[in-house]
């Protein structure tokens, strides 16, 4: 009983409503980030349009092992994710913990990925500027889309870690119960990170392949 | 205990199977991207991904199972994307240079 005091809010009657309204928070903020990134997307979806060959031959370019490993990284960590907030919600608390730290831990794992294909892409001086080694000139464009999505999507990732380990926190030192509304948000925010991915993974890694 | 281990079941075999469709979609498009298919690789990756986005929003993130209000918001998302792409192109396309 005390527990649930704990896990219930005011002005909600009860925890179901409490996590509907948390999660329909969660579903308006996605709303502006999907416009945010669908920006994004559309100017692509114009400069690729206009300039076919040229980012069919910059997207030859791009790692396919690291965004591959990665993709598979990110759609294990949305079922990590998944288990965590069906655990919480029938106050499993050891099996919450545990996905928990196993989404955090495969963040990291992408983020670490992601940093040696930096790596690698830097080495191939493919950053747009002088002694950018492919023609066109219109493949730099390409490159400016890949630095600046995949940038903004890893800074989405390392907000989604960092909250990930805070819940996971103050949930191992029982400051807010598992069974409250807080999983709700934080799941649909982590999936949220994982269905950018999706769109971007074929932008980005599957052009100029055939 | 067998209560518990049903119950364990339960919780993991639908996120399990959509995680599996996921996977299985992702092999798709991979392979898929290597066929010379010439301007339908794209879409052809591109409705891929949309097929994924669905599973993903649908059992992942239990739109299946959320309020009316939850799915209507959701999908204003996708409607103002929608319109944002629309004008856009209908703009860029019928550019006479």
């Amino acid at each position: 009983m005390t527990d649930l005091a704990g896990a219930l809010r005011e002005p909600w009657p009860d925890l179901r409503m409490q996590r509907e309204g948390v999660g329909l928070g969660m579903w308006f903020f996605l709303a502006s980030e999907v416009l945010f990134f669908g920006a994004l997307i559309c100017a692509y979806a114009v400069y690729r349009s206009f300039n076919a060959e040229a980012f069919r031959i910059a997207g030859e370019h791009s790692e396919i092992v690291y965004g591959s490993a990665n993709t598979v990284l990110l759609l294990t960590s949305s079922l990590t994710m998944t288990i965590a907030l069906r655990a919480a919600t029938v106050r499993w608390r050891a099996l919450t913990l545990a996905c928990l730290a196993i989404t955090a831990a495969l963040g990291i794992a992408f983020l670490v990925c992601k940093g040696l294909e930096y790596r690698e892409d830097l080495r191939e001086h493919l950053f747009p500027g002088p002694n950018f080694p492919l023609s066109p000139p219109a493949a730099q464009m390409f490159w400016g889309f890949y630095w600046i999505m995949t940038g903004i999507h890893a800074l989405h990732l390392t907000a989604g870690i960092g909250v990930v380990l805070v819940v996971f926190v103050l949930f191992e030192r029982r400051v807010i119960p598992v069974q409250g509304a807080t999983m709700e948000g934080v799941a649909i925010y982590w999936h949220f990170v994982d269905s950018v991915w999706i769109v971007l993974f074929p932008l980005l890694y599957l052009a100029g392949r055939s | 205990m067998s209560d518990g281990d049903n119950s364990g079941r339960r919780l993991w075999l639908g996120p399990s199977a959509a995680w599996l469709a996921l996977l299985v979609l992702f092999a798709a498009s991979l392979g898929s991207a290597y066929l010379p298919l010439g301007a339908g690789s794209v879409a052809l990756n591109l409705a891929i991904a949309a097929v994924m986005l669905a599973v993903l929003t649908t059992f992942l993130m239990d739109l299946r199972n959320s309020a009316v209000i939850t799915r209507i918001v959701a999908a204003a998302g996708l409607l103002w994307m929608i319109i944002m792409f629309s004008l856009t192109f209908a703009d860029y396309l019928s550019r006479s240079y």
